[in-house]
């Protein structure tokens, strides 16, 4: 497998920007023509995926369109739809799919997902709120000067401050950012845990169609991908969703429930995810964190499931072992390899300290955005059958207990042992903790793509 | 959607085979039959409820009368009904992604099929060769296959605590039924709605 | 013995449909509108039979073509297929479709060549086996556990999920306590 292309794929495909500040505009475009001019103006602008070979640069530049920014754009009929159906129908039209009703309905989502339709998202990370700013205005600027765009909302982002430095933690206390997929043709080495489980038990990278257009996939085919090749090839798909988060309900659950479970109130949290808030898998270090582990990225991705099928170290509910599976359903991991996902995202809004009085309705979430080849079969999946449903982690219609929309009557049982430190533990009448205030399908163009949409050459064969 | 009832997706789909290949089959299936081991995979991906292979010999089509025209079939079909939990493409793709040698043992004799692996043209011949349901009835459309048999577990280890309990103190009970609890803890989940079956 | 597996019987049924081109609604059309109109759920009359796990029926108008090299072909007659895995030996559940749904297993085979009728249930019994086919190869997830005694499980594991959370934290003896009532309402509900 020879390396990729990295000068043809966006960079935020690629790799996470660990930066602190990010702002993801949401544009709308104006006509088609100055919309294409718009788009070749910014394509100056995008970061690749090269190597930063003189240092970190002081803010990048990404962007990815909605069905719906595609064909405002101008591209031909016939490629419009030879796009994935739940790409042209967008995540609001799926809501039901994607268990996205009640609290996390369409109709209580900020007002520029709910009313208003998204065309263009451009990403922006910088090292500083002042180049965060400077980037910001220099792409407003080819917006005012080109006409082709104008600015419907902006979201902010930041990796939280605590004790003057920035963190991987989120509003909830874990630390996040554990473990993105490893697959081929990308220059990392591969990271235990990360790829995908080797019928000798050692961890390699997945197939490069799992993640990027145009490359065989898992099933040893090229994924869906829109007409013509070109357009497709280098790019992906981007799920982009954004996740209040109910830091009150969540303190005083865990708080009253950490009182009644006997191994207190941190394995409590611990059990929810998987993870202690440190980031210590359960798996490795069930009794109590590890500092040392969780900060060794070699190490804190590193584990299975088959030692522990009674879930009495990691409850078989908990979120990551929902999300990621690993070996838990046998056969070698193989009905868990086509359905990895990339996450990346930064928390928002104001983060308030253990202790301090916080309220649900403040501003403060996480902006979550995934990236995969198949949003049907990638993160729709994990979505309805992994944290809405419970079937495949062998718990019937129980829902993840942090990500769930349990509607307040939701249950999860925590498994464990006559160790009176770990007993087993119902946690029940679950509310919402997360919920859910909008978001669409992206797709991430390649650089190539990027010249021909702005240039109106797509060809509709 | 009358292939959906509740948690179960009923599937129907009839293939042609050459009539000299029926006999492999047959043979095949025999050697399923007889043989567990061959079967644990099935077991193993635990979300059919049940699921059976017809071979209809060409001139075994049923003629109830004489004024029933005979059939005039070139080939025998196979007949294959699933009845499993998970959306069509879900059960697809594990099928693909685990049992490939298997489904080609049973396909291959069929005409134009494909193969398992790649899977999308093997989900197109699926979605080619397979009928909608009429009717579809389950006694237990909110449970899966799984939820089931967590079910009778938990029936059995509730039934062995109140045989081990009748006369224990309390100190007693309160062990028990710790270990009661571990016993049942992973086969709790809730039955009910299944996701949309997209 | 093919059609079995454990105590689980699977019953596949192809029954020819009548072809009569001067009925105003076809035959086959004519079950179609009947079975879209009946109960899936507990008044389906399956469930009056109490021992069927699941059932299907599907009308095959005709086989498929697959495309070349295969050869094109088709059937003579509709025929109406019926799936079913139940408890019990075949007989029964023959004689029980007779006597305790005939209005409804009348109105979908009344459609089909040969049909007796359901008043002389060993007629109808007989009628049926001709249109049997044998199952070549039967997989049964579960087939020792009656549709009954499924009902049963899982209305006691629903049950025992509420009590763990309603006794979480108690005391052992209240536990126990709760626990001989929970066990005389597991009881009752088991006889019902």
């Amino acid at each position: 497998m020879s390396n990729l292309d990295v000068s043809d794929i966006q960079g935020f495909a690629l790799r996470g920007y660990t930066f602190p500040c990010a702002r993801y505009l949401l544009l709308a475009i104006s006509t088609p023509e100055a919309g294409r001019q718009f788009v070749l103006r910014v394509s100056a602008h995008i970061t690749t995926g090269e190597r930063w070979d003189d240092g970190k640069p002081a803010s990048t530049v990404n962007i990815a369109f909605t069905h719906h920014g595609l064909a405002r754009l101008g591209l031909p009929e016939a490629t419009l739809l030879s796009f994935p159906l739940e790409f042209a129908q967008g995540m609001k039209a799926r809501h039901e799919i994607l268990f996205d009703t009640g609290r996390n309905a369409p109709e209580r989502w900020d007002p520029v997902w709910r009313d208003a339709q998204v065309q263009v998202w451009l990403g922006v990370h910088a090292q500083s709120p002042a180049a965060l700013d400077e980037r910001c205005s220099k792409l407003q600027a080819i917006m005012d000067e080109t006409g082709g765009a104008k600015l419907l909302a902006a979201q902010d982002a930041a990796a939280i401050v605590i004790d003057g430095k920035p963190t991987t933690k989120e509003h909830f206390g874990y630390t996040d950012g554990f473990g993105n997929p490893d697959f081929e043709g990308v220059e990392r080495k591969t990271v235990p845990g990360q790829g995908k489980l080797a019928p000798n038990g050692q961890w390699v990278p997945l197939a490069t169609g799992e993640f990027l257009l145009g490359y065989p996939d898992e099933a040893g085919e090229l994924p869906l991908a829109p007409v013509p090749r070109l357009l497709a090839r280098n790019g992906t798909f981007m799920v982009y969703r954004k996740l209040h988060q109910n830091v009150a309900t969540f303190r005083a659950y865990l708080e009253e429930q950490g009182k009644r479970y006997g191994g207190g109130k941190e394995k409590l949290a611990a059990k929810f995810v998987g993870r202690w808030r440190d980031g210590t898998p359960l798996e490795l270090a069930p009794g109590q964190p590890d500092p040392v582990l969780a900060g060794d990225p070699k190490r804190s991705t590193d584990f299975t499931y088959g030692a522990d099928r009674d879930g009495a170290r990691c409850p078989l509910g908990a979120h990551i072992r929902r999300a990621h599976p690993r070996d838990a359903f046998g056969f070698d991991g193989k009905l868990v390899n086509r359905r990895r996902i990339t996450r990346r995202g930064l928390p928002y809004g104001t983060y308030t300290p253990e202790g301090q009085p916080v309220r649900d309705e403040d501003e403060h979430g996480v902006i979550f955005m995934v990236l995969n080849a198949s949003i049907f079969r990638q993160f729709e999946f994990v979505q309805q059958q992994w944290i809405e449903y419970g079937n495949d982690a062998r718990q019937g219609s129980d829902k993840d207990p942090m990500l769930g929309n349990h509607g307040g009557q939701g249950k999860s049982m925590i498994q464990g042992s006559t160790d009176p430190q770990n007993p087993p533990f119902l946690c029940a009448r679950l509310p919402n903790f997360v919920e859910l205030r909008g978001g669409d399908y992206f797709f991430i163009p390649s650089m190539t793509a990027l010249r021909l949409i702005a240039q109106g050459a797509v060809d509709p064969r | 959607m009358t292939n959906i009832n509740g948690k179960a997706y009923a599937m129907t789909a009839i293939t042609p085979m050459k009539a000299w290949k029926s006999p492999i089959l047959r043979l095949f299936f025999f050697i399923l039959g007889h043989v567990k081991p061959l079967q644990a995979d099935l077991v193993n991906l635990s979300f059919i409820h049940f699921a059976r292979w017809v071979l209809i010999g060409r001139s075994k089509f049923p003629r109830l009368s004489e004024s029933q025209p005979q059939e005039q079939l070139r080939y025998d079909y196979l007949l294959f009904f699933s009845n499993f939990n998970g959306t069509w493409n879900q059960y697809i793709d594990a099928f693909s992604d685990v049992l490939e040698r298997g489904l080609n043992l049973v396909w291959r004799w069929s005409e134009k099929y494909p193969g398992a692996r790649p899977v999308t043209p093997f989900k197109r011949y699926i979605a080619m060769v397979q009928f909608d349901t009429d009717y579809y009835y389950t006694a237990y459309p909110r449970a899966t296959t799984n939820d089931v048999k967590a079910a009778h577990r938990v029936n059995a280890a509730l039934e062995d605590l109140a045989r081990q309990s009748a006369s224990m103190s309390a100190e007693q009970f309160g062990a028990a039924y710790t270990r009661f609890l571990v016993a049942v803890q992973g086969d709790l989940g809730a039955t009910g709605v299944g996701p949309v079956g997209t | 013995m093919a059609n079995q597996s454990g105590n689980v019987y699977g019953l596949t049924i192809l029954s020819p449909i009548i072809d009569d081109p001067r009925a105003e609604v076809s035959h086959d059309c004519a079950i179609r509108d009947y079975l879209a109109s009946l109960p899936r759920d507990h008044r389906s009359p399956f469930a009056k039979l109490g021992s069927t796990h699941l059932a299907r029926m599907v009308v095959m108008d005709d086989v498929i073509f697959v495309g070349a090299p295969a050869r094109e072909e088709h059937l003579q007659s509709k025929y109406l297929v019926f799936e079913s895995n139940f408890d019990g030996d075949l007989d029964t559940y023959l004689r029980r479709m007779a006597e305790d749904i005939p209005t409804e297993v009348d109105a979908v085979w009344r459609h089909c060549i040969g049909y007796p009728g359901v008043r002389d249930a060993a007629a109808f019994a007989a009628y049926m086996k001709k249109c049997q086919l044998e199952t070549t190869f039967y997989f049964a997830d579960v087939n020792d556990k009656t549709v009954g005694q499924t009902l049963h499980a899982l209305r006691v594991q629903a049950g025992v999920a509420e009590f763990i959370a309603a006794q979480q934290g108690k005391p052992a003896a209240e536990i126990q306590a709760a626990f001989q009532q929970l066990m005389e309402k597991v009881r009752r509900e088991g006889k019902g």
